[in-house]
C-alpha cells in the first residue's frame, strides 16, 4: 500500500515527519554527501548566536549506557557566517531549514532573528531556551514561565515566520513552561532537549566532563521524552509538537507521533549513523504500510490511553 | 581522493599483535582507497552497545581479487574494542571511511622523512612507511613503546624501512628492546648526529606528540602529528573532539585533522 508521509507543523508543511536535530547535523550541509538535507522533513541548524562562540573546554562528550552526555557549550560559527556560507546552498537544494536561535540575553535572540529576516529560505525559528551547558541565558528563560513568555513574545513580534520553542525536560513544571511559550506566541513546541546528567570518573574522583554537568541524549531518554510529549499534548491538544529524544528507528518515530507529535527530530542517532534520518523515513513508511496506515498523520496523538 | 561512504564490510582476518592489541582486516566489494593518517568510524557492537562508533586509523589498504582489504590495528581498552576483538572472520560490521586528512607523503628532491610511532599509534605510520617504500621514497622509521611486548609488527616495519635503505629505530621506555627511553629522544640523537629530515610524521600518545612538537620547534623541523582525540561522530558535527589551534580556534580533530601541522597547534602542544 502507498503511504502518505506529508505532515505539517502548524502552517509549515513537510514532505515527511523526520528532521535532523539542532547540534547534530552541523549547518545543514556538513553531511550532505551521506544524508542530503533536501530529503528530510527539515533540518535544524546548530544553535546560532549573534557572534561565533568557542564553546566549552574538553572533554565535552562521554558515552553512557544507551546514551551520551554532552557539554559542548553552543560552539557555533555565528549567524552571519551561517547566512553567508551555508544558507545559499541550502536554498538551492530546496532544503527546509529551521534556524535554532540562541542568545545569552533577550537582545541576542532578537539579533539572530533580525539577521535571518534579511534572508529567504528559512522556514522556521526554533528558540533554544533549554541548553543545560551554558551559564548565561538559555536555560534561565526555559525554566521560568514568565521570562519565557516575555522572550517568546518579543521574538514573535520580530518575525512572521513559524516560531518554535524547544523546551527543557529539566524545567520544574513542563506544562506550565509549554503554556508560557504558547501564550507568548509560539506556533509549535519542540520537546525535549537533553536531560541534565553527570558522569563520574571513579578512579579520579572527578566528573568526566570539564563542565561537570552535561546533557544526556540518545535512546536512554526516549521514554522520558515520550511521556513529556504525551503530557503536553494532553494539556495543549491544539498545539503542534515536534518530538525529540532517542529516535533511532521508524518505530520510535511512530511512537512520538502517537504521543502527539506532528514530526520528530533525530539527533544522537546521526552521530552513530549519518544517514540515520533517511533510514528512519523508510522504516516509518514500512511501519505505516504494515499497520494499515495510509496517511502518517493518522498516527498523530493516536495513543489510546487506558 | 575517494569519497567517504558507510561501507558494510566483513571481517577477513583477526589476529593478536600483543596481549592487548590486535589486527583486524575487513573486506569490502566496493572500491576503496585512503591516505595514511585517514581513519574509519567503526560500528563495533550490535544494537545500542556501545552507542557510538569507534575511530581507528587505517593501517593499510590492499586489493585482493574482487575485494578490497582494509586493515586496522586496535588496542583493547573498553567495550567497543573488546567486542571487535571477539568478532570472528565473516562477521559483518559497518565502517564509515575514509575520514579526515592524512599525512603529506611527498618530499622535495628525494629528501628524507622521519616516521615516528608510539604504541598503538603505529597504524597510520606503518601505512605511510609502506606507501613510501612502494614509491621508493627515503625515510627512517622510529617505533617506540613502553616495553618490548608492546612494540607491534616490528618485522613488517623492518621490511618497509629496508626497502628504501632507511633505518628502523626501536625504543622502549624500560629498555627491554632497542634504545632505552622515549622514541623522541632517539630521533633527537639522530638530529644531534647531523641527520636531516624534510619532515617528521608522527602518531602516538599525547605526551609523545607533545615531546615531538617541542623537538620540532627547537630544531626547526616540520612535523605533522596525527592526534588521537576521542571522537563522537567522526564527521565534524558533534564537536566533541575539538583541538585548540595557535590562533585560538577550537576545531574538530576529526574534520580538520586528525593530522595537524605541529606549528598550527596551540602553544601548549610544544611548551
Amino acid at each position: 500500500m502507498s503511504v502518505r508521509l506529508e505532515t505539517a507543523v502548524g502552517a509549515l508543511r513537510l514532505a515527511n515527519p523526520v528532521m535532523a536535530a539542532s547540534g547534530t547535523f552541523g549547518y545543514g550541509l556538513d553531511l550532505a554527501d551521506l544524508c542530503p538535507p533536501e530529503r528530510l522533513g527539515a533540518v535544524v541548524s546548530k544553535g546560532l548566536s549573534p557572534r561565533p562562540r568557542p564553546g566549552n573546554p574538553m572533554p565535552r562528550i562521554v558515552e553512557t549506557a544507551a546514551g551520551m552526555i554532552n557539554a559542548i557549550g553552543l560552539q557555533n560559527i555565528g549567524v552571519e557566517a551561517f547566512c553567508r556560507e551555508a544558507l545559499p546552498e541550502l536554498r538551492s537544494r530546496a532544503a527546509v531549514v529551521a534556524v535554532n536561535v540562541f542568545g545569552a540575553a533577550l537582545e541576542e535572540y532578537l539579533e539572530v532573528i533580525a539577521r535571518c529576516e534579511r534572508e529567504d529560505g528559512i522556514a522556521a525559528y526554533e528558540l533554544n531556551v533549554s541548553c543545560p551547558n551554558v551559564s548565561a541565558g538559555g536555560i534561565e528563560f526555559g525554566h521560568d514561565p514568565a521570562l519565557l513568555e516575555a522572550l517568546t513574545a518579543r521574538c514573535r513580534a520580530a518575525t512572521r515566520r513559524p516560531l518554535w520553542v524547544k523546551l527543557s525536560p529539566n524545567a520544574p513544571d513542563l506544562v506550565a513552561t509549554a503554556r508560557a511559550a504558547v501564550a507568548g506566541g509560539a506556533d509549535a513546541l519542540t520537546l525535549v532537549n537533553t536531560v541534565r546528567a553527570l558522569a563520574i570518573d571513579a578512579a579520579a574522583r572527578r566528573p568526566v566532563l570539564a563542565n561537570g554537568i552535561g546533557g544526556l541524549s540518545g535512546p536512554a531518554i526516549k521514554p522520558i521524552a515520550l511521556r513529556m510529549v504525551w503530557e503536553v499534548h494532553r494539556a495543549l491538544p491544539e498545539v503542534p509538537l515536534v518530538g525529540i529524544g532517542g529516535v533511532e528507528t521508524g518505530r520510535d518515530a511512530a511512537e512520538f507521533l502517537l504521543a502527539g507529535a506532528s514530526a520528530v527530530q533525530v539527533g544522537t542517532a546521526i552521530f552513530r549513523e549519518p544517514a540515520a534520518p533517511l533510514r528512519i523515513i523508510a522504516e516509518l513508511e514500512c511501519f505505516c504500510a504494515a499497520h494499515g496506515v495510509a496517511d502518517v498523520r493518522e498516527l498523530i496523538g493516536g495513543l489510546q490511553w487506558r | 581522493m575517494i569519497a567517504r561512504r558507510d561501507l558494510a564490510v566483513r571481517v577477513a582476518v583477526r589476529t593478536d599483535l600483543s596481549p592487548t592489541c590486535f589486527r583486524i582486516v575487513v573486506a569490502t566489494p566496493e572500491p576503496f582507497a585512503a591516505v595514511p593518517g585517514q581513519f574509519a568510524m567503526v560500528a563495533c557492537g550490535e544494537g545500542l552497545d556501545p552507542l557510538l562508533r569507534r575511530a581507528y586509523s587505517i593501517a593499510g589498504v590492499a586489493r585482493d581479487g574482487e575485494r578490497t582489504l582494509v586493515e586496522l590495528m586496535v588496542k583493547e581498552v573498553g567495550r567497543g574494542s573488546s567486542r571487535l576483538r571477539r568478532l570472528a572472520p565473516g562477521a559483518e560490521l559497518k565502517l564509515l571511511a575514509p575520514l579526515g586528512n592524512g599525512f603529506t607523503l611527498t618530499a622535495a628532491g628525494g629528501a628524507r622523512l622521519a616516521l615516528v610511532a608510539g604504541g598503538i599509534g603505529l597504524p597510520p605510520v606503518l601505512f605511510a612507511a609502506e606507501r613510501l617504500a612502494a614509491a621508493g621514497a627515503p625515510f627512517d622509521l622510529f617505533l617506540g613503546a613502553a616495553t618490548a611486548a608492546e612494540l607491534l609488527d616490528v618485522e613488517r616495519a623492518a621490511a618497509a624501512a629496508a626497502a628504501c635503505g632507511g633505518e628502523l629505530v626501536l625504543a622502549t621506555d624500560d629498555g627491554s628492546r632497542g634504545e632505552a627511553g622515549f622514541v623522541t629522544a632517539a630521533l633527537a640523537r639522530r638530529l644531534d648526529e647531523g641527520r636531516r629530515y624534510e619532515r617528521a610524521l608522527a602518531c602516538g600518545p599525547n605526551p609523545m606528540l607533545r615531546a615531538l612538537a617541542r623537538l620540532a620547534r627547537e630544531r626547526s623541523l616540520a612535523a605533522e602529528l596525527s592526534l588521537e582525540e576521542p571522537m563522537g561522530c567522526g564527521v565534524g558535527v558533534c564537536l566533541g573532539c575539538v583541538v585548540e589551534l595557535a590562533d585560538g580556534r577550537l576545531v574538530p580533530s576529526c574534520k580538520e585533522g586528525p593530522v595537524f601541522e605541529a606549528s598550527r597547534l596551540a602553544a601548549r602542544w610544544s611548551a
